[in-house]
């Protein structure tokens, strides 16, 4: 293959697979834009250059292939009329030609059911009711998928011990997490019950609840530990552990098992993580080592339904599945206009 | 962000849909920036009234956090009804997008995938452009997890009857890997329990070496080894069930008679001399680098399919298939990591070392493999000779040629030999699975007393005792320069530098910077230091830019944020970073006073002169 061909194949091919021949031969090549490792990839020495070559048509045969199932299956439904490819994607001004919605697709049907929802009074949700009352006798782990409400658990559950005078401790991951639940917990509790304490300041460190992250937290452990306490750890009789899945964190994980395993024994845990693979794991794990029993909540399912649409950058919009909700478990199929679709995209060389 | 979709194009298509407010995720900030300067002077503009809105609100804003006032992207912002998030940008400016965000008054926020762990503000719509992302050097697929985190973002508790996650293509996208990612089960999650020095010196303050060993036995990391040796137990016992017919014969001990002999045998004709050379280490990783076991090699993952010795210098070899399914010979010391997960196959004794499906099949383990594999932790031992036997033996007759047995351990040999390997082999992992906590932890306290941190006996020395209290990265460098004096008497801005250029461990670039010749020797310094505790602790980046950056903050007291801003590359979010973190490492300095009263003058002079501005906006 000479230079120029070389140059153009490489040209016409999605740069993913660009970054793909990149990989180990090329520094750094994340970095780079199609044109600057096109030119790169043609700067090989002749020896690579045969390999490239060889990778070039492997990546062309296994891209012919998937088109042409793809076009296979969906020759195979004869429901959807494909709509005849668009010749150019953007019009002069940039814009996309929005076009009339394709008759293949009924829009209205797919956005059906978006909206707001009537105003309703607040009732805590099954599990949430459960996680709280588990708590006066045991340690908790909560694991729900993000923005199901584990935040109102933690808020009762400070209520709970704020009311028996104990104190409590709520820790977060990050810097900017801790300052939003310090300005959270202020505006709810009040803004002498509420400390904070960062790697270098303290503020208002007397008050029953204090926000921090959990390396502070694992810090003032080791110090309670070795004799020199300098916080109320006698009365701390609540620790929350908020976004537990850290846990897994290849730096910064350890801090979690340093402080759930230094954590005194009459403090109850609560731990709140989004939805993981193996919380049963770690619920067996506290109950092994803390000297009271840990109940494990575990809500799988979304409050809120979730709905997949997939846009086509010429403005088009079809259902990601087939199956209009999401669901968990039950495998995945794309929506035959979804795949057409991307098939399209990733054939189409965009220079 | 040709050749995907045009930002301005894709808020019109999300509003006319009546599918706002939205999140936008995008590979990197640069993506998210440019997207966002797209819209300037186009016509996306929100009502005369939300404008107005969003300007009131954020006049107010910037009443408690002064450092928005004139951000930048205010204009858009106010004019469009859209704004960028990410780790670049100031965390008050990030709270005021969130707090904007959650009041309802913007349509789209275009925020790259770390906010996805991040700080919580949702939406009805979330916009996903890639299936990876970039990770230290390279891109990685995203996982389950991260992706239903992403997704999770959409469809707002009693805000909206449905969530909605929007793809749209870009070149960093594989369909499936989302499909898989919104419909599968999250991961499961492992410990990454690591045994640091400050831990060491911390347990051994309040507790004695069998309440530690104690403690260690209650970590996650332990009770999840324990789960992976219950299950080489299992496979342990059927083994030593198959072994049960192989029992005593003439002598109690005969398959290991039996291969002495053999040896002997061979030996002799080769007249090869017995000499071992092999490391303590690499003598305790033979016995787990048998056909089948995943091992990583410098260039990646490979399965070996056989161990043998170089005919020369009777060197470990092993012959191993990589992932591009090509088979290749290495040296057994080139091994990086030896994984605990072995393929079962039955070796043969040619080219290609097993049967040819075999070798498909791993080609294709090889592909799956997933991100993070456990390896197996390796107990070396003071090792005694390979074969106590062997020496002995070599000079005197063996009773086998005479042996009655003889016949039915030479046909028994190769099966019971295997299986007991495999025994061996199983019970090692069993016990370096049990003790390799407690194994890690002896090594980091052996260090700590090499240096003089610990005693003998294990208890704290007097820099122990205040040595435990620098509980951040890189202690031991740390303490090794107080203990040095490195700091006696040195400029509070000196010292900011310094501990600005140990606590960034990010490389992304930043400005050369003229670097003031104090600071310059002072670092050379600390890189030699670092350089030479390096066995023991690997070095940190020592960026001589950042040094210098936060050496300007603090020796020039009427330098304002903006100038010092302007004076780098570095984006804001990463220089008030930075910053927080020099602070943090300071203050540990700080906690010194007792011991150390001149070192925590200097670190409490350099923080008071370091709080100012935007460092003092947020505790
Ligand atoms: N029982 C309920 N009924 C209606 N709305 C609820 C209920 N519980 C919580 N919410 C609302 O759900 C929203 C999300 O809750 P929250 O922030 O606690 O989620 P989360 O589980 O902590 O998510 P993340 O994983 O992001 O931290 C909040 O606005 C909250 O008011
Ligand atoms: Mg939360």
């Amino acid at each position: 293959m000479n230079h120029d061909d070389l140059k153009l194949e490489l040209l016409n091919l999605p740069v993913k697979y660009l970054h793909q021949m990149a990989r180990g031969r090329i520094h750094r090549h994340f970095r780079l834009g199609k044109q600057r490792l096109v030119e790169l990839i043609l700067a090989f020495p002749p020896d690579q250059r045969l390999a490239i070559e060889a990778e070039l048509q492997q990546i062309q045969k296994t891209r012919q292939e998937r088109l042409a199932l793809q076009e296979a299956r969906s020759a195979a439904l004869p429901k959807i009329s494909s709509p005849p490819l668009r010749s150019k994607v953007l019009s002069p001004k940039g814009k996309p030609n929005f076009g009339p919605p394709q008759p293949s697709v009924n829009l209205q049907q797919i956005l059906e059911g978006i909206g707001v929802p009537e105003p309703m009074p607040f009732v805590p949700d099954p599990w949430q009711t459960e996680a709280v009352e588990y708590l006066a006798h045991s340690d908790v782990i909560v694991s729900a998928p993000t923005g199901s409400g584990k935040t109102y658990v933690a808020i009762q559950a400070i209520k709970q011990a704020m009311a028996l005078n104990q104190t409590v401790i709520y820790t977060s991951p990050l810097k900017a997490l801790s300052n939003t639940k310090f300005m959270e917990f202020t505006q709810l509790f009040g803004s002498d019950q509420v400390g904070i304490l960062t790697g270098d300041r303290r503020d208002n460190a007397q008050a029953p609840l204090l926000v921090m992250t959990t390396e502070i937290l694992r810090n003032l452990l080791y110090d309670a530990a070795s004799g020199e306490i300098d916080l109320r750890l006698h009365t701390l009789g609540l620790v929350i552990l908020d976004e537990s899945q850290y846990l897994a964190d290849p730096e910064r994980g350890v801090v979690w098992e340093e402080t759930i395993i230094l954590c005194p024994a009459q403090a109850r845990l609560l731990l709140l993580s989004a939805s993981i693979g193996n919380p049963q794991d770690l619920a067996e794990w506290l109950q092994a080592i803390r000297p009271i029993p840990c109940h494990l909540v575990r809500h799988a399912k979304r409050s809120v339904p979730l709905r997949g649409l997939y846009l086509h950058p010429t403005g088009q919009l079809v259902p990601l599945f087939r199956n209009q909700d999401i669901h968990q478990g039950k495998g995945y199929h794309f929506h035959p206009e979804t795949k057409r679709l991307f098939a399209e995209y990733e054939i189409k060389p965009f220079i | 962000m040709p050749p995907a979709i045009h930002p301005v194009d894709l808020i019109e298509i999300l509003r006319q849909h009546r599918l706002t407010p939205a999140i936008v995720f995008l590979t990197s900030r640069r993506a998210c920036d440019e997207a966002i300067d797209t819209f300037a002077h186009s016509s996306a503009r929100v009502s005369h009234q939300r404008s107005e809105t969003i300007r009131t609100f954020l006049e107010k804003f910037a009443k408690d956090f002064p450092s928005i006032e004139h951000h930048p992207l205010i204009p858009v912002v106010q004019e469009y009804g859209v704004a960028a998030h990410h780790a670049g940008h100031l965390p008050s400016w990030k709270i005021a997008i969130e707090e904007l965000m959650r009041q309802g008054l913007l349509d789209a926020v275009f925020a790259t995938t770390t906010l996805a762990a991040g700080v919580d503000f949702p939406a009805r719509t979330v916009v996903i452009t890639q299936s990876s992302v970039r990770k230290s050097q390279d891109f990685t697929d995203l996982t389950i997890s991260e992706i239903q985190q992403l997704a999770g973002r959409g469809g707002r508790r009693g805000k909206d009857l449905v969530g909605v996650v929007v793809i749209t293509p870009s070149p960093y996208i594989d369909l499936h890997i989302l499909g898989k990612g919104l419909t599968g089960y999250p991961e499961p999650i492992d410990s990454q329990f690591v045994v640091s020095y400050p831990m060491v010196l911390n347990l051994l303050k309040a507790h004695n070496l069998d309440q530690i060993e104690g403690l260690l036995a209650k970590s996650f990391a332990q009770f999840q080894l324990n789960q992976r040796s219950a299950i080489h137990q299992d496979h342990l016992d059927t083994i030593q069930e198959q072994l049960q017919p192989y029992g005593p014969r003439e002598c109690a001990d005969w398959v290991n008679q039996w291969k002495v002999f053999d040896l002997a045998r061979r030996r002799k004709s080769h007249r090869q001399p017995l000499v071992n050379n092999d490391t303590p280490f690499l003598t305790a990783c033979l016995p787990f680098l048998t056909p089948g076991r995943l091992i990583g090699l410098p260039k990646g993952p490979a399965i070996v399919l056989r161990q043998y010795r170089s005919r020369g210098t009777f060197a470990p070899m092993l012959s191993v298939v990589r992932a591009k399914g090509t088979i290749g010979e290495c040296p057994a010391h080139s091994v990086t990591q030896i994984y605990d997960r072995v393929f079962e196959f039955q070796p043969s004794r040619t080219l290609p070392w097993c049967p040819p499906h075999v070798l498909h099949q791993l080609k294709k383990e090889l592909s799956q493999l997933p991100a993070r594999l456990p390896t197996v932790p390796i107990l070396t031992e003071t090792q005694e000779a390979d074969d106590p036997l062997l020496a002995e033996v070599l000079t005197e007759e063996f009773p086998c040629p005479t042996c009655p047995s003889h016949s039915a351990c030479k046909k028994d040999f190769p099966l019971a030999s295997k299986l007991r390997l495999k025994s061996q082999q199983l019970t090692k992992t069993i016990q370096a699975l049990r003790d390799g906590l407690w194994h890690r932890f002896q090594q980091k306290a052996e260090v700590l007393h090499k240096f003089g941190y610990l005693t003998a006996g294990s208890q704290l020395t007097v820099d122990g005792e205040w040595g435990r209290l620098i509980r951040i990265n890189h202690s031991l460098l740390i303490t090794e320069l107080i203990r040095m004096d490195a700091f006696s008497g040195i400029a509070p801005g000196l010292l900011a530098g310094v501990m600005a250029s140990i606590s960034h461990d990010d490389d992304r670039p930043g400005s050369y910077m003229r670097l003031p010749s104090g600071l310059a020797s002072v670092l050379t310094q600390v890189r030699a230091v670092a350089d030479s505790l390096s066995p023991y602790e690997p070095p940190p980046l020592l960026r001589s830019d950042v040094a210098a950056l936060a050496e300007r903050w603090i020796g020039n007291p009427q330098l304002t944020w903006a100038s010092l801003v302007r004076s780098t590359s570095m984006a804001e979010g990463d220089v008030y970073r930075l910053l927080a973190r020099t602070l943090e490492f300071l203050s540990q300095l700080y906690g010194l006073k007792v011991t150390h009263p001149g070192l925590a003058d200097i670190a409490h002079s350099a923080m008071v002169a370091m709080r100012r501005e935007v460092l003092q906006e947020l505790p």
